[in-house]
């Protein structure tokens, strides 16, 4: 095996599945089967008209993961959340982690944790208490799949952005340059601009506040700095104070709109979807097609996932440990525990220790998304117990599992260790594996792939969990 | 973008990978002998201190600990909470230390442990998470992402796991961040595969599941399963600590117990980083007094390093340096409920063979009420400095600004050279 690519299967449907959503289910692939690649993409771009009735489920369970900010601030003084808590933002992480494993618009999904990424205000950090589970609400789910510009432009109107980057603080007197300067480096065109560009934009953006009284977003007239501005090729006199918050949203449509902006987002679009080292002539296509859609991400999707450079990637991408959690139980196809949380406390808690939690990621400049990044043996030692502890049930210990992991995922008990190691492997990683590996694998059992496989073996009792674990463990589901 | 800026690191250029050509070459064995026959993979070539960073979470208030007594403004400004003269150990002519630090003056006495005071950031910062993201980035005005332990493990040559180690979690430490190989650790013994068994030798069919595969896949895997060798003979050989070391039945007891593991083992460390947490008193910080606040933790914190130190013995010290760091100080002034608000200004402890002890190191900026900063105690030396002065004195880094970019190292006269 010389190549990434020769360890997955070369279905360009599976291909499709392990980077349009966080990994193929049995029922996602009999799915983009039945439809084929267009129609399931569309179906996915149109997020709102999928059922999604198990997700709604859990999130039901969570429901302070859904309060506005007032709804937070009612419960802290009727005395059911302690002010400064952070028990909405656990609860917005495991809603978070539900919907990646369990939601039926997974695209909607991995594209929610794309943008919160991108535009990173830390899920859970102190000063965001009462606004962050409200800017995944009221900002990054109405715009994940929607023009760019307007995602931009609710970010800046957000508290729990404008608190995060410290711009609420930022006064005509004092300006602070935090989220000035993040805005341009960050969330738009990248490094190449200017200190005199930070200085500009910062003026300009003083104004956009938070209230003290209610913790909503305000703009307050009386902080802005007026005064002609420049930055990056846009110019605007800003003369007078009221129209200040007018004068920055012109700004932010006009970074939206830059080329950088549009290469910057192309490629990290490529970077999450294609790969680490993304190809140019992609990255210039997207750019372009972002820019003559006027910043709308449904468009630039569908020409990534139907463009030549991605069918031609297979193995070019590794899962991170996030993904890598996730997938792990939708590989597995267990169902939530029936009633209560436990199982995605515990989870949560899993992709946690293994250094990813769902927006939890302290600089503002998200999550890396690239394998060098994550190539830790901590890190490696965390997922490889996390996927024997999960299979085997053992924790989270309230998932619900078959009855016979053995029937689920081999059938009928076959007749060698090689036929199941086969057949598990077809079930799990969409493809059986290569001969020295599954010889390495019979080897665990102290056996070759020849040898009888009989019903009161360990490998199909008590020890089959470790065989599923082996599997996971491997390059053959580490690839995405 | 470019990779590098989407990884946030630099190239991954500077493995060196001892561990990927030693677990290759041991891929076709079995378990028990891939554990035994894996010989730490040491860079024996390191002839530095081992950097040992205690980080006191929450913000420490420094002038609890190493008490400014020939400063009548602390007196002034702490009615309630104050560490009164005649409680003071190790005293010299101007400072005193907290009566809790009692364990670690003998270190004090012999000139192993010092402290330097006004110590702290750039600009203030009073923010507990982006003052904590700036201290262990450590690179403010550039666009570096990476720790700052990472780009000094980094320019020592770290090729292996297990030269640069973080101990009492899993979770890759922030300071750490960065392309040099490092570990997370719970603890050493935690450190291994569920369901790892002689007769089930998980990490040896993990390794030919990699064995051959292409470099980015099988060099993590070979890393791994060398660092699980190595913890699995660290802990098949036992430990017990030198000398009578008691170290208390806390988390940072255990972190620095492993830590002098480690150190005693020769597995090549370079620097390791331990967490302390709770230091952020707003309120009811306690009088220097047993099941006081402050008091009790600081008798933890002491109990524990003057645990690590003797431990170590003279022979170990000689080859570490620790240092305490916290995000912040905390202001001078007593708030309404006996505690004290984030500060500035902070002390940082100092432990090691080659520390200048007993002592304080550092330019006292004084506390009345025009000395300070907002309320807070000055910054008269910056801590990228100290600790440049540790690197280039202690551990042969003599271009510190690698490290710290545009900093110069202190000359406080703090360790003397190796």
């Amino acid at each position: 095996m010389t190549a990434t690519a020769d360890f997955l299967p070369g279905d360009p449907l599976l291909h499709l599945l392990r980077r349009a959503t966080y990994g193929p289910t049995p029922e996602s692939t009999a799915e983009i089967r039945r439809l084929g690649a267009p129609a399931w993409l569309e179906r996915q771009l149109k997020p709102a008209a999928i059922a999604d009735p198990v997700a709604d489920d859990l999130v039901a369970r969570l429901p302070l993961s859904r309060l506005t900010i007032d709804g937070v601030r009612a419960k802290v003084r009727s005395g059911a959340l302690k002010m400064y808590g952070w028990d909405t933002m656990y609860e917005l992480g495991c809603a978070t982690l539900a919907r990646s494993i369990w939601s039926e618009r997974q695209l909607f999904e991995v594209m929610v944790d794309f943008w919160s990424n991108h535009l990173n205000v830390t899920n859970p950090s102190g000063d965001v208490w009462d606004s962050r589970q409200d800017y995944d609400r009221s900002v990054i789910r109405p715009y994940a799949l929607g023009r760019f510009a307007d995602l931009l432009k609710a970010s800046a109107r957000h508290p729990a952005m404008l608190t995060y980057l410290d711009n609420r603080f930022s006064s005509k007197a004092a300006p602070n340059e935090n989220y000035g300067r993040e805005l341009l480096e960050l969330h738009t065109v990248g490094l190449g601009y200017a200190e005199s560009d930070v200085k500009n934009a910062a003026r300009l953006l003083t104004g956009l506040t938070v209230s003290w009284d209610d913790g909503r977003y305000r703009y307050d007239a009386g902080r802005h700095a007026t005064g002609a501005v420049k930055v990056l090729g846009f110019r605007h006199t800003n003369t007078s104070a009221k129209g200040g918050e007018a004068a920055a949203l012109a700004l932010l449509d006009h970074l939206a709109l830059h080329p950088a902006t549009a290469r910057r987002i192309a490629t990290k679009l490529c970077v999450r979807f294609v790969a680490d080292d993304p190809p140019p002539a992609l990255v210039t296509r997207l750019a372009q097609v972002y820019l003559d859609n006027r910043t709308a991400i449904a468009p630039v999707l569908r020409a990534l996932f139907g463009s030549a450079e991605f069918a031609a990637s297979v193995g070019a991408k590794t899962r991170t440990p996030l993904e890598d959690i996730v997938a792990t139980v939708r590989t597995l196809g267990y169902a939530p525990e029936k009633s209560g949380t436990q199982a995605l406390k515990a989870l949560y808690w899993i992709t946690e220790s293994a250094g990813q939690a769902p927006m939890a990621w302290a600089p503002p400049n998200g999550y890396p998304d690239v394998a060098a990044a994550w190539a830790s043996p901590s890190g490696q030692v965390v997922r490889w117990n996390a996927h024997l502890n999960i299979a085997a049930g053992w924790w989270p210990s309230t998932l619900q599992r078959p009855a016979s992991l053995v029937t689920a995922f081999a059938g009928t008990v076959p007749a060698t260790y090689g036929a199941l190691i086969d057949a598990v492997a077809l079930r799990l990683v969409g493809r059986t594996l290569a001969p020295a590996h599954t010889t390495a694998i019979a080897a665990y059992y102290g056996r070759t792939p020849a040898s009888a496989l009989k019903a009161n073996d360990a490998a199909v009792g008590w020890a089959f969990p470790y065989l599923v674990a082996l599997l996971l463990n491997s390059p053959y589901f580490a690839l995405r | 973008m470019s990779v590098v800026e989407a990884c946030g690191c630099a190239p991954v250029t500077r493995r060196k990978l001892l561990a990927a050509g030693a677990a290759g070459v041991f891929a076709g064995l079995v378990g028990d002998q891939l554990a035994t026959q894996l010989a730490f993979a040491a860079d024996s070539s390191y002839a530095g201190d081992v950097l040992v960073l205690l980080s006191l979470r929450g913000g420490f208030d420094g002038l609890s600990a190493v008490v400014p007594a020939g400063d009548p403004g602390y007196y002034a400004a702490r009615p309630g909470i104050a560490v009164p003269k005649s409680q003071l150990i190790g005293r010299g002519t101007y400072f005193g230390l907290n009566p809790a630090l009692a364990p670690l003056l003998p270190f004090w006495k012999a000139g192993t442990l010092g402290a330097v005071h006004a110590v702290g950031q750039p600009a203030p910062n009073r923010s507990h998470f982006s003052a904590m993201e700036e201290l262990e980035r450590a690179a403010p005005g550039t666009t570096l992402r990476t720790g700052w332990l990472d780009r000094m493990t980094g320019r020592l040559g770290a090729d292996h796991p297990f030269d640069a180690v973080s101990v009492g979690s899993a979770r890759p430490a922030r300071v750490l961040a960065g392309p040099a190989p490092s570990l997370g650790l719970t603890s050493i013994d935690d450190f291994k595969l569920s369901g790892e068994d002689p007769k089930r030798p998980m990490a040896a069919t993990m390794a030919a599941l990699y064995a051959g595969a292409p470099d980015a896949l099988a060099q993590t895997t070979a890393m791994t399963t060398g660092a699980l060798a190595t913890a699995g003979q660290l802990k098949a050989a036992g430990y017990q600590p030198a000398d009578g070391a008691a170290y208390p039945d806390t988390e940072l007891g255990a972190a620095l117990r492993d830590v002098a593991r480690l150190i005693k083992a020769d597995v090549g460390l370079l620097s390791a980083t331990v967490d302390s947490g709770d230091w952020d008193m707003h309120e009811n910080l306690g009088a220097a007094a047993p099941g006081k606040k402050m008091y009790d933790h600081l008798a933890d914190l002491a109990k524990a390093l003057a645990a690590f130190a003797t431990d170590l013995g003279p022979a170990g010290l000689g080859r570490v340096t620790l240092v305490t760091i916290s995000e912040f100080g905390r202001r001078v002034g007593q708030n309404g409920s006996g505690g004290l608000d984030h500060g500035y200004g902070n002390a940082m402890l100092v432990l090691g063979g080659g520390v200048r002890g007993g002592t304080v190191h550092g330019r006292w900026p004084g506390l009345a009420a025009a000395q300070l900063v907002d309320g807070d105690l000055a910054v008269t030396t910056d801590y990228r400095a100290v600790i440049g002065e540790i690197l280039r004195a202690r551990c042969g880094i003599s271009d510190v600004a690698s490290v710290f970019p545009g900093v110069r190292p202190s000359s406080l006269g703090l360790v003397s050279a190796r």
